[in-house]
């Protein structure tokens, strides 16, 4: 297995935005990069979103650029729908890794005519619009996905065939197995991101029962251009709302579900949401219950002072517990901080503002060897002040949201310090011959 | 213009209080309490109070006594800055302050003070059985007579004049304009929440709690009186000594289910235990548990032979009576009620 085309000079895990715009950096400079992501497309997060704050500039339109340049990119090869284990390091610069693709059940000859998803019988949540619509069991993971290529879901299949009878290119193959690969590297980046918080465990806000109440991603979904209803509608009667209520540090900074650290991106995205919303629903009032702003990077402050002018409530106070009206309204009850009186208010739509949890992902990636978390179960950055992407193994770095919660510039910055540090690496090893 | 003391926090400590300081103010504790109005939020409000250490604020809510400790704002509590039990060491703190003599407060912040003081009552009742030359009959009879003169004594000297501080306190220190006719008209309210304790009922899933507490309160003070008036250890009337079985077993019976939680600390509400709560539910055990003893023992003609029986229930008596009743847990009942009464009184509209 000792191919010349499995040495690569750095291999990414993650396809993310810190992901991309590391392996684009280490690719611009001449190393061969091999990018692993667990996904059926490359994006990450950032791909799913509509706007980003402060600017409001198009989130997908600053991030598909860098897909399709890390996609073409000659330096680079991307394997999706794939998974990298037993990293092992033999000595420095030298690190053996076994990648794992698993069967898309497409091959790369689809056109992505969507052709199958037309024919496919078995309808299931779609988990790239957070479970607000619809998929077929064969489907092209989303309509800026890359590569935009078909895949079978093949827990949900029926093998009735009939993707197969239609494909003009014959490309579905269900007798495409895991591959396993040994791969050899020099060095390695951890850009593996972070998860959303699963509101479902705070069972006083009753998301999952009451229908009404959806989670920040769900809100983004109806608010990018291609969103599902080309509409925001509440799920439960497809109202239009006009009361929406935003309750901010939903799974951060509390103790009784493990995360007592702030997410750093919550109070912005509730508050670009917030104008968001302004726009698409005119009418529409919106509040957002806080425990404190925290408009801390560059413009931040302005944005919600401008928020704030444009209407958006921002009452202080978090929300205890939600019920639902029998009309399907919500009633939310919270102490207002301002009067120390509890209050509850009436709104037709609540949005969780969901916080991020690490990613743990890592933890079982390595072999004989333990890449350390830092007591939030992050990527450890051994020397955060003055390396941050050092991680406990040398030759190992981290870029974004695997080393701690950070908003989208913030990422960006990192994966070029962990460039940087990752280009420096191997360049002194290449020196030292 | 209140001063900010924050050194009351090492005093609350001593009461019991836990880990309070690291609340953020978010307001969860509050908006999750199924027992906190528009009109009367809280723990937050006191939580805020015992950071800033606003004594005079504190010493003037009744809030405190409107928590029936659920548990819930200490399950929900982000920073797991405990508002229950803050809650909790808040109305230790106040039994301290109401009592006029201060034995409280010390009993309450000192374990060693509380032993010193169990210790030499015990070893009053054995010194005073010796005097007696162990005579069974003449220290029975004293037995019954110390219980009458100490409620009369206890209530006269000190829990009177506590209520008294207690209402100046949280009353007319406040310059309330109080209706001299809502003191009447709310008595009966008085004397619902004194022996139903029918607020605890709201407390969230808390039905068999209530009932628990309910069937002790009726069972403690129904025994009180067939000892104290009926004569329990001295009576020859069946139905009596029956009906006092029943009540002795009914309070030892419960209050082992109150230890065995405290000791399991599965519920939040007895996840912290100060030395007063132990004092408080042991020698209730100990109180119901040695009564019923006593009288099988007197039903069996062994007391004559025995007497050291009778002498750990009069102990036991004894430390009840002399310390937990005037200075310890016991005057939750009394003040509990007594602050639902305040309450409603300051709530009573004025007539302009």
């Amino acid at each position: 297995m000792s191919d010349q085309t499995n040495n690569y000079d750095v291999l990414v895990v993650g396809g993310g935005i810190a992901g991309e715009e590391t392996a684009l950096n280490l690719a611009n400079i001449g190393y061969k990069i091999i990018m692993v992501e667990k996904d059926l497309s490359i994006g990450g997060k950032m791909i799913h979103l509509s706007k980003v704050f402060p600017t409001l500039d198009c989130s997908a339109c600053i991030t598909t650029p860098k897909v399709s340049e890390t996609a073409r990119h000659p330096n680079i090869s991307i394997f999706t729908n794939s998974e990298v284990g037993e990293i092992e390091k033999i000595s420095e610069n030298n690190f053996t890794a076994i990648l794992t693709q698993k069967p898309r059940y497409v091959t790369e000859d689809c056109t992505g005519c969507q052709l199958c998803e037309e024919a496919c019988p078995v309808s299931v949540e779609d988990q790239f619009q957070y479970e607000l619509v619809g998929r077929k069991a064969a489907y092209i993971p989303f309509s800026i996905a890359n590569p935009r290529i078909a895949a079978i879901d093949i827990e949900n299949c029926i093998l009735c065939g009939l993707c197969e009878k239609v494909c003009p290119a014959d490309c579905i193959d269900f007798t495409q197995e895991a591959i396993k690969t040994k791969i050899n590297i020099k060095s390695v980046v951890m850009a593996t991101g972070y998860q959303i918080f699963d509101p479902t465990i705070i069972t006083r806000y009753g998301f999952g029962k009451f229908k009404n109440v959806v989670t920040a991603m769900q809100m983004e979904r109806q608010l990018v251009p291609t969103r599902p209803f080309n509409a925001v509608l509440r799920p439960k009667d497809g109202k239009m709302p006009d009361n929406i209520a935003y309750v901010l540090c939903t799974g951060s900074r509390d103790d009784t579900v493990g995360n007592p650290i702030c997410s750093q991106v919550c109070c912005m995205y509730s508050t670009k949401q917030a104008q968001l919303l302004m726009g698409a629903l005119p009418m529409a009032d919106v509040t957002i219950y806080y425990i404190h702003v925290r408009a801390f990077g560059k413009g931040f402050c302005e944005f919600y002072n401008q928020t704030v002018g444009m209407g958006v409530e921002y009452i202080k106070g978090k929300i205890g517990k939600i019920d639902e009206a029998e009309n399907g309204d919500l009633i939310v009850r919270y102490e207002d901080i301002e009067s120390g009186k509890v209050k509850e208010a009436k709104h037709d739509l609540v949005v969780l503002a969901t916080g991020i949890l690490a990613n743990r992902d890592y933890q079982s990636m390595f072999k004989n060897i333990v890449l350390e978390p830092d007591k939030f179960n992050y990527v450890k950055q051994v020397n955060d002040l003055s390396s941050p992407s050092k991680t406990s193994i040398g030759g190992v770095f981290v870029a974004g949201t695997a080393s701690g919660p950070m908003d989208i510039p913030d990422s960006i910055l990192s994966a070029g310090a962990a460039s940087a540090e990752t280009a420096s690496y191997l360049r002194r090893a290449y020196n030292e011959k | 213009m209140a001063n900010i003391n924050p050194d009351f926090a090492i005093e609350l400590k001593k009461y019991g209080s836990v880990n309070f300081n690291a609340c953020y103010n978010c307001g969860t504790c509050t908006a999750v309490c199924s027992l906190s109005t528009e009109e009367d939020s809280f723990p937050r409000e006191m939580v805020r109070y015992s950071v800033l250490g606003l004594e005079d604020e504190i010493q003037a809510s009744l809030k405190p006594w409107l928590c029936y400790y659920c548990g819930e704002c200490s399950e929900s509590c982000p920073r797991t800055a405990n508002p229950g039990e803050l809650m909790m060491a808040l109305r230790r703190y106040l039994t301290a302050k109401y009592d006029w003599t201060g034995l409280s407060g010390l009993l309450y912040k000192s374990l060693p003070m509380s032993i010193i003081a169990f210790i030499v009552t015990a070893i009053a009742v054995i010194y005073y059985s010796f005097y007696e030359s162990f005579n069974v009959e003449k220290i029975m009879h004293f037995g019954h007579l110390f219980e009458m003169i100490s409620i009369a004594a206890v209530f006269s000297i000190i829990l009177v004049p506590n209520i008294i501080r207690m209402w100046w306190m949280t009353v007319l220190k406040q310059k309330a304009k109080v209706p001299f006719t809502a003191y009447f008209k709310s008595i009966w309210d008085l004397i619902v929440h004194m022996f139903t304790q029918k607020r605890a009922r709201d407390c969230d899933d808390n039905e068999f709690r209530w009932l628990e507490h309910l069937v002790l309160v009726i069972g403690y003070l129904s025994l009180l009186f067939t000892t104290v008036v009926l004569d329990w250890f001295g009576t020859d009337n069946l139905f009596i000594i029956i009906l006092g079985y029943i009540e002795s077993a009914i309070v030892f019976i419960v209050t082992v289910d109150f230890v065995s939680s405290r000791i399991k600390q599965k519920k939040e509400i007895a996840k912290f235990s100060q030395p007063s709560d132990w004092f408080f539910v042991i020698w209730l055990f100990l109180l119901g548990f040695t009564a019923f003893v006593v009288r099988v023992f007197i039903d069996l003609n062994l007391i004559e032979t025995n007497l050291w029986m009778y002498l750990i229930h009069l102990t036991v008596l004894v430390q009840w009576a002399l310390l937990i009743v005037p200075f310890g847990k016991w005057t939750h009942f009394l003040y509990r009620s007594f602050a639902m009464y305040f309450d409603k009184l300051l709530k009573e509209p004025v007539k302009a």
